[in-house]
């Protein structure tokens, strides 16, 4: 129980001392408890419209501190995967809008985040939706935080982002392992113009675990940085790493 | 997880393993067995070894086998398993094996006879030389649902620091085992381990051919070490330090 919902930011799960002490009182009460955390007003909502040509949403009205490290900067815009749509989203932190205006609901932003066509799956967006409500700062793999060209028609900023989003779906192959996210540990001084080397390197693993080769490959594409494996499984999401280690000869 | 260190049982454990270099007592060792008339025997799928108090005394502090309690003061007795058998005859070459009652076998025979007994012995010898040669004391790993538990020093001195998993893959780096083969087990043996402070090491014989000879067996294959380690992003920024009795939580 105690990890029901952890995915969720703030939600402690403390039952209530239920004065019927029956069986259905005790999960109404543990039901209620969820929705009122769940339900919690926000006082600051932001607000984005979905451009269904990137396959993101442009933020057009931005409050509160979380974008410091949440969405991407195209050309001063703000803009948001599909991931941090959604969990932004269930949070109550934004309301998405379709091309003309309609707010659209959880259940059509959940399909979304499930359709490989924006570049995420229904577990990557679990992953995705666990660590950010940790407060870790999660960016899809090798994807700039910032980007800036001066004198380019507002589309062709995205050429690279369609491009990544192209690719990434080639490599959604169900069951094989992906590298996915690059994580900053949570961070006050984070900056989207110069974020740093990320911290390590989420790659979300499919049906098995991964074989040696596969580690050794992808250890290989990260480079220096850290790489964790990431397997979810019906929301339970579970992270391992397999570094090398050389036991030492003993005198 | 990565543990903080060698867990010693008492205060200056640590001290008496330095001074004490477990490759000075397994020399001992190969001195006194070599001398020994002794010779072990099979018995179910271990080896029976009659000894004598010098001997038993440099077994237990090397670790070796387990001794069977009886009532006779002048003679003791030592199970051994078939990999510290082979490694003490091959590796060590001081143990006298006898297959027959009759007379002692030599290590191609000795060989063919645990290759006949067990299709993975090649592969759980490797892995057994891999560690002992480090001198690691190595034990069998049953009560943690792995292979091998091993050991900086003797386990009196200090608790056991990693949980072994061994698999193995042919040249063709194909893996050929059904070690770790679905998430479940990754989950079970981590849990498993990490609640008892022990890291798991997966140790990965490499290159391995059902056909190799021990020759082939010792040069063709390498070993391949590397932990599997669990992060929980809500304990902990990074891999976590096991300290202590603390595991695992979730």
């Amino acid at each position: 129980m105690d990890g029901y919902n952890s995915s969720l930011p703030g939600s402690q799960i403390r039952l209530p001392i239920c004065p019927n002490n029956s069986y259905c009182c005790i999960i109404c009460c543990f039901f209620v408890l969820i929705c009122v955390n769940l339900g919690k007003e926000r006082t600051e909502v932001s607000k984005a419209r979905w451009v269904e040509e990137i396959g993101m949403a442009q933020v057009i009205e931005k409050k509160g501190s979380l974008w410091v490290t949440t969405g991407v900067i195209r050309n001063g815009n703000l803009y948001c995967h599909i991931e941090e749509i959604g969990y932004l989203a269930q949070i109550g932190a934004l309301v998405l809008l379709d091309e003309v205006d309609n707010v659209m609901g959880l259940k059509d932003i959940f399909t979304k985040c499930a359709d490989r066509r924006y570049g995420c799956t229904w577990e990557f967006f679990e992953a995705y939706r666990h660590l950010k409500s940790l407060g870790y700062i999660v960016g899809r793999h090798g994807q700039p935080w910032s980007t800036k060209h001066d004198n380019l028609k507002p589309n062709s900023d995205f050429t690279a982002d369609t491009g990544f989003i192209a690719d990434r779906i080639e490599e959604l192959q169900i069951g094989a392992a992906n590298l996915m996210f690059d994580i900053h540990r949570p961070n006050s001084k984070f900056k989207k113009t110069d974020p740093g080397a990320p911290s390590f390197i989420i790659c979300l693993v499919g049906d098995w675990p991964p074989r040696r080769e596969e580690v050794e490959y992808l250890e290989e594409k990260c480079k220096l940085v850290p790489l964790k494996f990431c397997h979810v499984n019906h929301g339970d999401v579970r992270f391992f790493s397999f570094p090398k280690v050389s036991l030492p000869v003993l005198p | 997880m990565e543990l903080s260190g060698p867990r010693w049982k008492g205060k200056n454990f640590a001290q008496i393993a330095n001074s004490n270099p477990m490759s000075e007592i397994i020399a001992q060792l190969q001195v006194c067995l070599s001398n020994s008339e002794s010779a072990a025997l099979p018995i179910g799928t271990d080896f029976l070894l009659e000894t004598v108090p010098e001997l038993t005394k440099l077994l237990n502090r090397t670790s070796f086998g387990r001794q069977l309690t009886t009532s006779y003061d002048s003679k003791q007795y030592f199970q051994l398993s078939p990999e510290e058998t082979f490694y003490l005859h091959h590796f060590l070459k001081c143990l006298k094996v006898s297959i027959d009652n009759a007379k002692l076998i030599d290590v191609n025979d000795l060989w063919n006879f645990m290759r006949n007994r067990s299709e993975l012995f090649p592969i759980y010898y490797r892995a057994y030389v891999h560690l002992r040669s480090k001198n690691w004391i190595v034990k069998l790993g049953t009560k943690n649902g792995v292979d091998y538990v091993v050991y900086r020093h003797h386990p009196a001195l200090v608790h056991s620091e990693y949980a072994v998993v061994v698999d193995w893959e042919n040249d063709k780096g194909e893996k050929q085992s059904e070690r770790l083969r679905v998430w479940s087990d990754l989950h079970c043996a981590v849990r498993a381990c990490n609640g008892v402070a022990k890291a798991v090491l997966l140790l990965n014989v490499m290159g391995y051919e059902v056909n190799f000879s021990l020759p082939e067996l010792l040069e063709r294959t390498i070993v391949d070490e590397r932990q599997i380690t669990r992060w929980v992003p809500s304990q902990c920024r990074d891999d976590c330090k096991l300290e202590g009795n603390k595991g695992e939580h979730h």
